[in-house]
């Protein structure tokens, strides 16, 4: 999988990830005499491509990098949802490449990084990056939930919305009606909204997955191979079913509506 | 961000490594907070110049700097871990005073001027009304952004450096107008004197954190906006304040529709007893940010015809501009403890003497417990000189 985002500090690095969840201040957040973390001691960043949502705090950890770089500590290379001068500012008296615009919770420790500053991109090694659309009936107050069979090739037995491989060369909202009409017989749907893809990650791939919500005239459905059972339930009975990955918040954010990133038509 | 045909050339190192550095920086900086382009600055003042807070790391960094760079602009300096030439006095090591030395060789090196102090301002580099500058150091930066009308952002050591060294820095933030106007409006009904500004400004910068605050019925003189500046700086991040009837921009301010708070004595008791933390200082500190002259001026006349009558160190810190303009008072001082330079409590080892410190600097008090491991008592320069005679 390759991930672009912005290239703020140049350079080229390969290395294990190290992946915070959280901001994280170079003073005192790191023992530049070991590279390991203070409120982890078995985390050692030296050497390691480390990825944080942002820097905080004093503007002394710019020193704390450098000083990292003299006891041979130091990252290789930085990865920031949102890059801000601290750390920037360390990277670069440090010569160690920084991208940010990098969704670093789709990062865990363990991945194996190229990281190329210059341009911007992030190649993590083994991780596979597939997109999906999920696309969820409604009738009323119910939505339409389907149970995967044992023939389809991810997620056997969890329950799901309508989904598919988006095909190179197709638009998510062509494989959502392609899908909707092979898997439940259903031609005549409403789209009344689409989201902007929600991107998790599960395993060793990441799902980028295009929601999109229809409206039915009827709950009569032709299920085919790929699924064993369906219901029509309300949300507060969703949290009963064993569903695959981020189907939660595809259900979210389609009927709240309240997504920030929400395009209807 | 566009960068003209030299700025590019420097870029690929066709000026030294240092300048390749330094504009790799600038861009970078740039970079994270889209700016179009490059802007000419006026001066520049540096901050990360105390051997306590940049390290080995932050000394070889310089060392490295200075082999081949030189700032382009007028440049001055933030103060230092000990006077530089009374060190032994302060208690500070051979070890320290070395590396710390040091330091200041590479910056002066550089070109930059060595008279270390947080009030550039008022010892000689002083921007005017409009000046685009690069300034590091949060109080005095605030101070030019806010009384005096120059433009600069919250820049780090690093930063400044680079744009001293190009004369240039990236054009984003305070460097826009749309950026420096006030976003809340401040009702303030407090007394007056350093102390109240200081807590004052404690106050603010906690609630507001780093936006551009506009007070309302206040009218500090120029050593009480000083210290308003550096609390606000210390609590919050606020780099950018208007004074009705005093910041150059107050008057084309429009308040419609801005959030008001309110703040009044009993915030000012309440934050004053938030930081105080110990009881008996062994070290009174005045002077942060540095005394002015008038300050120093009015300590004198304290403290005349009085005598010390406790074993209680005193540091009064300033600038060595300010130092040769009252030499008398300064003798006046000098009874009672230490006039001292290029320093002052926050930046020095004091930790390897003290434990408890007592100043009428909210600011100090913000960083003594974390940065020094002090208790603080927080008290008026008059209160703080009762407890000496």
């Amino acid at each position: 999988m390759i991930l672009r985002g912005r290239g703020i500090s140049g350079g080229a690095a390969r290395g294990p990830i190290v992946a915070l969840d959280s901001p994280f201040n170079f003073l005192g957040g790191v023992d530049p005499s070991t590279g390991l973390l203070s409120n982890s001691k078995e985390v050692d960043i030296a050497g390691k491509v480390f990825a944080f949502p942002a820097g905080k705090g004093s503007t002394v950890g710019s020193y704390t990098m450098l000083e990292m770089k003299r006891q041979g500590t130091l990252p290789v290379a930085i990865l920031n949802r949102k890059a801000e001068p601290i750390v920037t500012t360390g990277a670069v008296m440090c010569g160690i490449p920084l991208v940010d615009s990098i969704e670093v919770s789709l990062l865990r420790s363990g991945d194996t990084a190229v990281v190329d500053g210059t341009e911007g991109a992030v190649e993590v090694e083994g991780v596979e990056w597939k997109s999906v659309v999920t696309s969820i009936l409604t009738k009323g107050d119910k939505f339409l939930i389907l149970r995967r069979s044992g023939m389809v090739g991810t997620f056997r037995g969890k329950w799901a919305g309508v989904s598919g491989y988006v095909e190179v060369g197709e638009e998510p909202i062509q494989t959502a009606l392609k899908e909707m009409s092979e898997e439940v017989g259903v031609t005549d749907a409403e789209l009344f909204r689409q989201t902007d893809p929600i991107v998790i990650r599960s395993a060793g791939t990441v799902w980028e997955i295009h929601p999109f919500l229809f409206k039915v005239k009827d709950e009569t459905i032709t299920t085919d191979w790929e699924h064993t059972e369906h219901r029509w339930i309300v949300p507060d009975e969703l949290p009963a079913f064993d569903t695959v990955p981020g189907f939660g918040r595809v259900i979210e954010t389609l009927l709240s509506g309240k997504s920030t990133s929400v395009r209807t038509r | 961000m566009f960068l003209t045909r030299d700025e590019e050339a420097i870029l690929n190192g066709e000026r030294g490594c240092g300048a390749q550095r330094a504009m790799e920086l600038l861009v970078a900086i740039g970079t994270v907070y889209e700016a179009e382009c490059l802007l000419p600055i006026r001066s520049a003042h540096l901050s990360g110049v105390s051997y306590k807070t940049i390290g080995e790391g932050g000394l070889d960094f310089l060392a490295d700097m200075a082999s081949d760079a030189r700032v382009a602009v007028r440049t001055t300096l933030n103060p230092a871990g000990m006077d530089l030439a009374r060190w032994e006095e302060m208690g500070v090591s051979k070890r320290f005073a070395d590396r710390q030395l040091e330091i200041i060789d590479s910056y002066s090196k550089m070109g930059v001027e060595t008279n270390c102090t947080c009030t550039p301002y008022l010892a000689g580099n002083l921007p005017r009304k409009g000046d685009t500058v690069a300034w590091a150091e949060s109080s005095a930066l605030s101070y030019v952004n806010s009384i005096v009308g120059a433009r600069t952002n919250r820049e780090g050591g690093p930063g400044a450096l680079a744009a001293s060294i190009l004369g240039k820095t990236p054009a984003y933030g305070l460097h826009l107008d749309s950026n420096r106007k006030p976003t809340v409006v401040i009702e303030a009904e407090i007394g007056g004197g350093v102390l109240d500004y200081a807590l004052l400004g404690q106050v603010v910068g906690k609630k507001v954190a780093n936006a551009v605050p506009y007070f309302r019925k206040i009218r500090p003189n120029p050593d009480e906006a000083k210290t308003l500046a550096a609390a606000m700086a210390a609590s919050g991040s606020v780099a950018m304040f208007h004074i009705e009837g005093m910041t150059p921009e107050a008057n084309d301010a429009d308040l419609k529709g801005l959030e008001r708070i309110g703040v009044g004595r009993k915030d000012l008791t309440d934050a004053r007893e938030s930081l105080s933390t110990g009881r008996e200082p062994d070290l009174i500190a005045l002077g942060c940010p540095h005394l002015s002259e008038a300050e120093v001026r009015e300590l004198a006349s304290m403290l005349k015809g009085r005598s010390k009558k406790t074993e209680i160190d005193v540091w009064f810190c300033t600038s060595k501009a300010m130092m040769e303009r009252c030499p008398r008072e300064v003798e006046v001082l000098e009874r009672f403890g230490r006039v001292l330079c290029d320093t002052c409590m926050v930046v020095a080892p004091i930790e390897d003497h003290y434990s408890c410190t007592a100043t009428n600097s909210a600011k100090a008090c913000n960083y003594l417990p974390t940065l020094c491991s002090q208790k603080v008592v927080c008290a008026s320069a008059a209160e703080l000189m009762e407890m000496v005679t």
